[in-house]
């Protein structure tokens, strides 16, 4: 795994800089959110969708179900003959920032070029728009400048619409999600884009390999699903993903375009909560057919053919994934779980010797759990496992194998509700296939060791 | 309103005939007739009015209020109190209360200042009306906590300054008025409500004196006693 490459060594190095990077961008969780917005719009404090920010609650489930739309503030209106509403348009915008500065410390350099430490100020800096747009469509839109790549870009974006019924007794919130990253728009923190931990450094290696459903398609597709919730227990969703760059040209865009989806990605999710007393439990399952033209591999080589008739390698994600929940006023408690499998058949890959393998698969599992003390003080812990097929040619590690092992502890302080501070420590005991010398230079997977501590508002 | 006016004037849409020269001509029965007819169209309005009323707290119950406090106010989650079958002026009274900010626990500034705030006075008479006519969730008690509640609930405890709480909320916990159902709510509602006055931050000169005393046991015994869960 390479890290910011600070030299001039050529095109190829560039190029293999900004593909590290890219896997970088694309492999490590999705930084998180908490909109304070939402609070100015409904006139709730944080801890009615919050356990503690991002992580949702029963009624947060609820709210986001509901496409945001949920407000308490005076609106300038518009009403036609039959009292049908034209415009509400709420007295405050529904704007919030966040930041994120951080300060990181690597076990060991990643190559002679780079240094251990990076500190990061701001790590990131976010613009919102979180709230209504009329009764029935709201919108988590968030704008993003990123400190390491030093751009600022759309990030995690779902806008909805969302109504309710009444059948026979029971209740129905349904709706219709457009977004741009598969499981940005999921109600449960089980699931990639919401899965603890919700932050980590700019500076963290991630394993090469990961599934297409886990974030590597974050910001780069755009997919609509339709969805039902019943009775706030039993959900329902299916929808299609294209890429964002589908069409656009190396002309157009500068670049060559990799990942893209050929046709529609169909993308489904159920799940069943059930909650009692203080407690509530979910149970679910997801997946994603993709199959992408010019596929990149973990090994960082890329198909580049013409978007008109290239192969495809297709990803076949299946999840399952659950969630438990005791939530009072002193105890916050979240443990969950996640585990996927990704077939992977290498049309594309396969015959442009980029492959070993005409087709591999990567397992990925993790469990996580946190508690707070009113919603003050908490810690976190989690462990996270990927391992897949032998293939040295795709998986571009020294022992063939994709598997990475690492685990990692948190300690949190929230002066305030929407002030997080954070002190995260993340050991590997196996990275890209191997725990020593993994990359047949001597490196360790405890090298990529890494302790950080950061300070997260938003408002 | 009448049910039967509603029906009447929902389905027959009465039909008012009002003729000019029975006003102008003094015809007594003419004029009966009139007034008869006037009655009756104040009266059908009334009765769309409190229908429209009911169907938009129906509405709200549903689309709002059930997010927490559950379907026709039968919460699932012990963190919001069951509203099903509560009394209406209870409820009118504590909705007021957050609005103008009078009622400020925790829970009561977390979450219903907020949803509270636009609320109007025909709004809150309509859903008090609408939660209090839901059928109520019983109590369901059991064991030796839930006895030692009974006997606190019924007698109190003179040692403490504890009157028996069935003198006023009702000798089955139904309530009364402003004075609130308890019997099947949450027990950790209970007793956090019951915590909330001892330490005054729930606003409520008769419930401060009744609970200053109050020891933990106590406070978890009763609540045990009239709750459903």
């Amino acid at each position: 795994m390479m890290f910011r490459a600070k030299t001039n060594d050529g095109a190829m190095l560039k190029f293999a800089a900004a593909s590290a990077g890219l896997v970088l961008a694309i492999l490590l969780p999705q930084q998180a959110k908490a909109v304070p917005s939402y609070a100015r719009q409904t006139g709730l404090a944080c801890e009615a969708c919050h356990t503690v920010f991002p992580q949702l609650t029963p009624f947060g489930r609820v709210f986001k179900a509901s496409g945001y739309t949920l407000s308490n503030t005076s609106k300038v209106q518009d009403v036609d003959s039959l009292k049908h509403y034209l415009m509400s348009l709420s007295d405050t915008p529904p704007v919030s920032v966040m930041a994120v500065a951080s300060t990181s410390s690597m076990a060991k350099a990643a190559d002679s070029q780079s240094s251990k430490t990076s500190t990061d100020f701001p790590q990131q800096f976010s613009v919102f728009y979180a709230g209504s747009i009329s009764e029935n469509v709201g919108a988590f839109a968030q704008v993003t400048y990123d400190d390491q790549s030093g751009t600022v870009g759309i990030d995690n974006t779902d806008i909805r619409f969302a109504d309710v019924a009444t059948l026979r007794g029971h209740t129905v919130i349904y709706g219709l999600s457009l977004n741009n990253n598969p499981t940005v728009q999921d109600l449960w923190n089980s699931t990639a884009a919401w899965g603890q931990p919700f932050l980590t450094s700019p500076v963290m290696a991630g394993p090469a390999a990961s599934t297409r459903i886990e974030g590597a398609m974050a910001q780069q597709v755009a997919g609509l699903s339709g969805y039902a919730f019943l009775d706030q227990s039993i959900y329902a969703e299916a929808g299609v993903y294209r890429s964002a760059l589908q069409g656009a040209s190396v002309a157009q865009n500068g670049n060559l375009s990799n990942n893209v989806i050929s046709g529609v990605a169909p993308y489904w999710r159920i799940a069943y909560e059930a909650d009692w007393g203080q407690n509530s439990w979910e149970l679910g399952a997801s997946g994603l057919d993709a199959a992408l033209q010019n596929p990149t591999t973990p090994a960082l080589g890329a198909v580049n053919a013409s978007l008109q008739a290239a192969p495809t390698d297709r990803f076949d994600d299946i999840g399952l994934d659950s969630q438990y929940q005791f939530i009072t006023d002193d105890s916050q408690i979240t443990v969950a779980g996640r585990a996927v499998r990704e077939d992977q058949r290498l049309n594309a890959s396969y015959p442009a010797g980029l492959a070993g393998r005409p087709s591999n698969f990567i397992d990925s599992e993790n469990l996580v759990a946190s508690y707070f003390w009113r919603r003050k003080i908490g810690a976190s812990i989690g462990v996270f496992n990927v391992n897949g097929s032998s293939d040295a040619i795709y998986f571009g590690s020294q022992s063939g194998r994709p598997d990475s092992s690492w685990g990692n502890v948190e300690v949190d302080y929230l002066p305030w509700l929407n002030v997080k501070l954070g002190l995260q420590y993340t050991a590997y005991a196996k990275f890209n296939g191997a725990t020593s010398n993994y990359n047949g230079a001597g490196r360790d997977a405890s090298n990529n060791n890494l302790i950080f501590g950061y300070l997260w508002y938003a408002y | 309103m009448h049910p039967t006016i509603i029906s009447y004037s929902a389905i027959s849409g009465t039909p008012i005939n009002i003729e000019p020269d029975a006003v102008q001509g003094g015809n007594l029965k003419n004029a009966l007739s009139i007034l008869a007819g006037l009655s009756l169209c104040v009266a059908s309005n009334s009765a769309i009015a409190a229908d429209d009323q009911t169907a938009a707290a129906a509405s709200t119950v549903t689309k709002v209020c059930q997010n927490c406090h559950g379907p026709n106010g039968d919460s699932t989650s012990a963190t919001f109190p069951r509203l099903n079958g509560q009394q209406a002026d209870y409820i009118a009274a504590q909705l007021k209360n957050f609005r103008d900010h009078s009622r400020s626990d925790a829970h009561a500034m977390a979450y219903m200042w907020g949803m509270a705030s636009q609320l109007s006075d025909a709004t809150i008479d309509g859903l008090a009306k609408y939660l209090s006519s839901q059928k109520p969730t019983l109590a369901q008690s059991g064991g030796e906590l839930a006895a030692e509640g009974r006997s606190i609930y019924l007698n109190g405890v003179a040692a403490n300054n504890v009157p028996a709480c069935g003198a006023c909320h009702g000798p089955k916990g139904e309530g009364n008025s402003v004075i609130p159902r308890l019997a099947g709510q949450h027990a950790s509602y209970l007793k956090s409500q019951l915590e909330a006055f001892r330490s005054l931050s729930r606003a409520n000169d008769v419930m401060h004196a009744n609970t200053k005393d109050m020891t933990d046991s106590e406070i978890e015994a009763v609540s045990s006693y009239l709750a459903n869960d």
